[in-house]
């Protein structure tokens, strides 16, 4: 067990971790369980920003700034991924209507 | 204070995700992740993190989501279809997803926590501080960085061209 000290009040680090988990199982429930392709990015999303509170939680446990600045690559990354991603499907969605990523298990030229 | 404003605030977040993976709409699935990041934000300034949570809100929450917005109004109407071509896939990925949440929560158990490293908490998370780590230690990583946002962009770029383009 580790307490934070903020603002005057104990707060435990592993609420923060168990959190993160939590936000990180539902994430991955919503890639499993969901079909549309937008929805499954949207899920990736939800999955890191669960992965950027633990290291938030554990810059502050630690008092290093380094897990911070981790996040924000993960942000950077983040958003490159959303870029291309979206900019995928967009190239599908214009050739063909798509009702299930697994529409996409065939590659035609 | 503190411990409420926790609370509040993962109650929230959990909600949010709740609302990704269960709202039949992406739109609905895109509004309920804001609410998710903005809850985040506020743990993030609860975890001394300003500049994070400034980043989270604007370039998250407001960039990257209305990205998703704009992709899904240009899209029109899901078109989900109810049921999948494995009738046991809900259950089986239920299943493997509780197993990832009590391997996680196992892993907690276990954590041995390192003395913290005495920093000024003033000064911890605020601007200066991230710049210093960023401009110094990290200079070649974030340089990196930025080289993957020019190669993401050209990749956009190239990807939402016009077939007529092809020569």
């Amino acid at each position: 067990m580790s307490g934070l000290d903020i603002g005057g009040s104990q707060l435990d680090a592993s609420w923060f971790l168990i959190l993160g988990g939590i936000l990180f199982t539902l994430g991955a429930v919503g890639v499993l369980v969901r079909r549309n392709p937008l929805v499954i990015l949207i899920s990736i999303e939800l999955m890191l920003n669960a992965v950027n509170l633990t290291l938030v939680t554990f810059a502050r446990q630690l008092q290093n700034i380094e897990g911070q600045l981790f996040a924000l690559m993960v942000m950077t990354v983040a958003a490159a991924e959303a870029v291309v991603g979206l900019a995928i499907l967009v190239d599908i969605f214009r050739v063909r209507d798509l009702e299930d990523v697994d529409d996409l298990s065939e590659l035609k030229g | 204070m503190a411990i409420a404003i926790f609370f509040i605030a993962a109650v929230m977040a959990v909600a949010g995700g709740v609302g990704v993976i269960s709202a039949r709409q992406p739109m609905r699935s895109v509004l309920s992740l804001v609410v998710t990041m903005l809850a985040l934000a506020v743990l993030f300034l609860l975890l001394d993190a300003q500049f994070v949570f400034v980043v989270q809100i604007i370039v998250y929450a407001g960039a990257v989501m209305v990205l998703f917005l704009f992709v899904i109004a240009l899209l029109g109407p899901a078109r989900e279809i109810a049921a999948g071509r494995l009738r046991f896939q809900p259950w089986l990925a239920g299943l493997f997803s509780l197993a990832l949440l009590v391997l996680i929560w196992a892993m907690l158990q276990g954590i041995q926590y390192r003395q913290p490293e005495s920093t000024d908490l003033t000064f911890f998370g605020t601007v200066q501080s991230i710049a210093i780590g960023l401009f110094t230690t990290y200079l070649y990583p974030f340089e990196l960085t930025s080289i993957l946002l020019l190669v993401a962009a050209i990749g956009a770029i190239y990807l939402s061209r016009r077939p007529s383009d092809d020569r």
